[in-house]
């Protein structure tokens, strides 16, 4: 089985990956971070969602081999020193999740979303998060969160 | 201290560990030894099972139901007479009756692996004929889904309130026919289940992706012969319910089974092609409705026949039967009328077994009631609000008994509606109708109201008489040894925020800080014996036990300050940590120190029952809450593509005594979004065999965020005057309007051009096939 050897949430990793393992499964299986969920196998629902040299990348549409060299960051990055980012601080505030098995992939999208464009408004967080499926909330309160941790982020 | 009791807008405790990634879900479980199940699966809806190939190398990997001989078939009866019951082989044994029922389980070090070894397991089928439809199924010459029964009902009901006299006063007659399609539930975490048999404690757990755990034990004790005393269900952080995890699964028998024979853990996780194809469980209805209205648009009568498609078999607690049943009695909604007659069909067909999904088989009677009204408005040349005020039940009346004996606890229906009216400013929407609209698309504007049934109690569940009927709902409470308090209760909370909203209902009796109480649930180990949580029950019957459990305890921590303070009991006031008594104050830190830690303080004759209390609740009526809400959708549809846009959404509801209203507000949005799915989006098509038409995420559409409008939700705050705290159920209701709503609106916007459109989801194709035939017809006409 090939060795791979990743930069994941600022610490370097090596691991071995079987050539048919995608990398959300990688990160789950051989790295133990579970924070990234899979919810569809096909890339529609997006809570696989991490970071990938910067990139909002579906984990589930890469091969672990393919990460080789890459810096990812997944949801149990996010927050620094204990510290939520401000994201995940308008997640909760504004009570944009329920049972929270869509929540890390809308955040880590949202991040990126906010991050490109400062002054999101609903309609461009309302496309943006097109990738991304929620069956609790309706989608209303991740509007406002998205919203409020865009300002938070842009300080 | 600020509020942090019954109504405080407080964010949850639970999300913390949701937004770090530390949510642990049954795939986030990580146990030493554990290995994974992949199911070969039928992949045809009916057929003989002549042989099952295993190859030989596979021995040991790979079991059929000939392995499981000891296993007993799960069966769901009802009480209902004439019910037909099923046995639900765990792995098939004989005979296929849906697309994705098990036929083998193979275990291996990896999903993968096990994947590659299912591949390799030959069945040799003889095709049956399929029943891929429910009218069909009723019709004599139909294949038969279980062939001893001699026709594919698994129960008809009948109720009659002198219907013929509605016929003979009646000065108009409208009849409809109505379906909606079959739906998958679609929690975004599928299912999912670990088993592990420890010999040392002799004693099975599992770890179910699950709503009622407790429920499980008993189905997994029934199946497996073995003692409920050896068998630990822990259901964890779960992905999502809404009546998809409200079962026991044959997979969890087949796991429960394999590590019991096995020796070590086996999981299994199931993949979105498995929910898809093997679990498109709910929904599907058809209704024929007359109504007979005189000619102000007073109702004088509902005349209905309802077919019910239940799938292969009756599933475990719920039956097959729960929907056409609650079919019969609630179709008469929010209205008041004399005369009723409803005939149901439960009816079998080759798919996977019926469960009811979030509000139930309320979705369906909504739509086909709230159609019928609008369709009588149109006959009468009436306004729908008007035909709409003219029948609902009046707050004079309440508590209202209903024409099928519901019991409607309180609440103003006609103001919902009117507050909705105002809100939506339907004169306004009237004014630009007659203008039109500058991009060509004409608009319309629909309302639908109901009213939902929620925490329904023994008197309700004990006629249907189904494998579970809700009782006294318990909670623990017990106050740790550092004034903290721990609540225990057997229901499960996942997404509904129940570890928050029931540390709000102790603080509110106790005084105890939100931050010192701990709510504890999914373990069958630790909590007290429920049914678990379905049926928006949970904040009723939980919230009851939880605040009778408090004030039980809150009883004994008086006792204990009192005997310190050298007062009566009577006289200890409990607020923000402490017991105030006249002379002195103790916290409740203290109490329970000296309890626990310095019984040598204490006086002899201290009341020797301690800090843990275990206590029952049900409302002073069990017949259920009623809470109710009216919906207006105002959309333009462009009548060329049949495209559908919502432009505005408003909601008026009334869930008596909130609890954390931010909590509701978001139960709503989540629900009402879900009806937007079932409305315009969502449906699982069969083919001819049966044969399920989608299986990923791009064939079967869940709205997403682009889809779904904003809604402007409004309360009212009509107190239950049974339950505690005046509480009412209010999880399910979103998800019951919005399919009326949306498809009254199309119809009203499609009214000039004389389309009319009577199946959910209502998709652009049917609305431009309805605008064709409407306009075929009027050529024909002419």
């Amino acid at each position: 089985m090939p060795t791979i050897s990743l930069t994941v949430n600022g610490k370097p990793v090596s691991a071995e990956a079987d050539t048919r393992q995608l990398l959300s499964v990688f990160l789950r299986e051989q790295l133990g971070l579970t924070g990234t969920h899979i919810g569809c196998d096909t890339s529609q629902c997006g809570v696989c969602v991490i970071h990938v040299d910067g990139k909002a990348v579906k984990s589930c549409t890469m091969l672990a081999l393919q990460a080789d060299g890459a810096d990812v960051t997944t949801i149990e990055g996010l927050a620094s020193e204990g510290e939520m980012h401000p994201m995940q601080e308008a997640f909760r505030d504004h009570h944009a999740l329920q049972c929270g098995f869509c929540t890390p992939g809308m955040v880590m999208m949202s991040v990126v979303l906010a991050r490109d464009n400062p002054d999101l408004d609903d309609d461009a967080i309302r496309h943006g998060l097109e990738g991304n499926l929620c069956r609790c909330t309706g989608y209303q309160n991740i509007i406002h969160a998205v919203r409020a941790g865009a300002k938070a982020m842009k300080g | 201290m600020k509020k942090q009791g019954v109504g405080a807008r407080l964010i949850r405790k639970e999300d913390d560990r949701y937004m770090r990634g530390r949510g642990e879900f049954v795939g986030d479980i990580r146990l030493a030894g554990m290995q994974d199940a992949a199911f070969v699966r039928s992949p045809l809806a009916h057929a003989r099972i002549k042989s099952i190939k295993v190859p030989d190398d596979l021995a040991g990997c790979v079991f059929t139901a000939a392995d499981l001989d000891e296993v007993k078939p799960i069966t769901a009866v009802t009480a209902l007479p004439g019910f037909k019951p099923s046995d639900q082989p765990v792995l098939a044994r004989g005979k296929v009756r849906h697309v994705g029922e098990l036929v083998a389980i193979c275990i291996a070090p990896d999903r993968a692996e096990a994947e590659d070894m299912a591949a390799r397991v030959e069945i040799d089928f003889d095709a049956l004929p399929a029943v891929h439809d429910m009218l069909m199924a009723r019709e004599k010459d139909s294949a038969l889904v279980h062939d001893h029964w001699g026709d594919n009902i698994f129960l008809e009901t009948l109720v009659d309130d002198d219907m013929k006299a509605a016929a003979g006063e009646a000065a108009v007659k409208v009849t409809r026919a109505f379906s909606t399609a079959r739906q998958c539930m679609s929690p975004i975490e599928g299912r999912g289940a670990i088993a592990h048999w420890d010999g040392r404690l002799e004693q099975l757990t599992v770890h179910s992706s699950t709503q009622m755990p407790h429920i499980v034990r008993s189905g997994l004790s029934e199946c497996l012969g073995i003692d409920h005393g050896a068998i630990r269900v822990i259901a964890p952080d779960v992905g999502g319910g809404f009546g998809y995890k409200g079962i026991l699964l044959p997979e969890e028998v087949c796991l429960a089974w394999a590590a019991m024979h096995l020796g070590h853990l086996v999981r299994w996780l199931e993949d979105r092609r498995e929910n898809l194809t093997a679990s498109a469980n709910c929904r599907e209805h058809h209704y024929v409705v007359t109504a007979y209205a005189d000619k102000e648009g007073k109702l004088l009568g509902i005349d209905a026949e309802a077919t019910v498609d239940s799938g292969a078999y009756s599933a475990y607690p719920f039956s097959a039967c729960l929907e056409a049943a609650q079919v019969a009695s609630i179709l008469p909604g929010v209205y008041d009328f004399p005369h009723y007659r409803c005939h149901t069909f439960s009816a079998a067909t080759n798919k996977a077994p019926i469960l009811p999904y979030r509000g139930v088989a309320r979705t369906g009677v909504c739509f086909a009631m709230e159609l019928m009204i609008d369709a009588v408005a149109r006959e009468l040349d009436m306004e729908p609000t008007d035909v709409r005020m003219k029948n609902l039940v009046r707050p004079e009346q309440m508590p209202f008994d209903n024409i099928t004996n519901k019991h409607f606890d309180s609440g103003d229906y006609p103001e919902a509606l009117r507050r909705t009216v105002e809100a939506i400013d339907l004169t306004a929407v009237r004014q630009r109708q007659k203008k039109g609209e500058s991009d060509g698309r004409v608009i319309g504007v629909g309302f639908a109201m109901y009213c939902e049934q929620a925490a329904h109690g023994t008197s309700v569940y004990a006629g249907w008489g189904i494998p579970m009927v809700p009782g006294h709902e318990q909670a623990n409470a017990r106050l740790t040894p550092d004034g903290g308090l721990e609540i225990r209760i057997g229901a499960h909370s996942h997404g509904q925020g129940l570890e928050t909203t029931l540390s709000q209902v102790a603080n509110e009796v106790l005084g105890i800080a939100h931050d010192k109480i701990k709510v504890v649930h999914g373990d069958t180990a630790f909590t007290p014996y429920s049914t678990g949580t379905w049926g928006s029950r949970c904040m009723v019957m939980s919230g009851g036990a939880v605040a009778e459990a408090c004030d039980q305890l809150a009883e004994r921590a008086r006792g204990i300050a009192a005997k310190m303070l050298q007062c009566k009991p009577t006289d200890i006031t409990l607020k923000d940590n402490r017991a105030i008594g006249p002379s002195g104050e103790l916290t409740i830190e203290e109490i329970a120190y000296i309890w626990y830690r310095r019984p040598q303080d204490l006086p002899p004759d201290v009341n020797p029952s301690g800090l843990e209390v275990t206590a029952g609740y049900k409302p002073e009526r069990d017949s259920g809450t009623f809470s109710y809400a009216a919906h207006a959708a105002l959309l333009a549809v462009d009548t060329l593509t049949g495209e559908v846009e919502i432009l505005d959404y408003v909601i008026v509801e009334d869930g008596g005594v909130l609890v954390n209203p931010m909590i509701v507000d978001g139960q709503i949005f989540g629900g009402a979004a879900q009806g937007v799915g079932t409305a315009l989006y969502e449906e699982m098509r069969f083919d001819a065999d049966a044969q399920p038409l989608a299986s990923t995420l791009s064939d079967y559409l869940l709205p997403g965020p682009a889809e779904i409008p904003s809604i402007r939700v409004f309360h009212m705050e009509t107190p239950s005057p049974y339950t505690r705290f005046g509480v009412k159920g209010i999880g399910e209701g979103g998800a019951i309007a919005p399919p009326a709503a949306i498809t009254n609106a199309i119809n009203d916007a499609l009214k000039p051009m004389g389309a009319e459109l009577t199946m959910s989801p209502v998709t652009p194709r049917r609305i431009v096939e309805a605008i064709v035939a409407a306009r075929s017809e009027k050529e024909t006409a002419a």
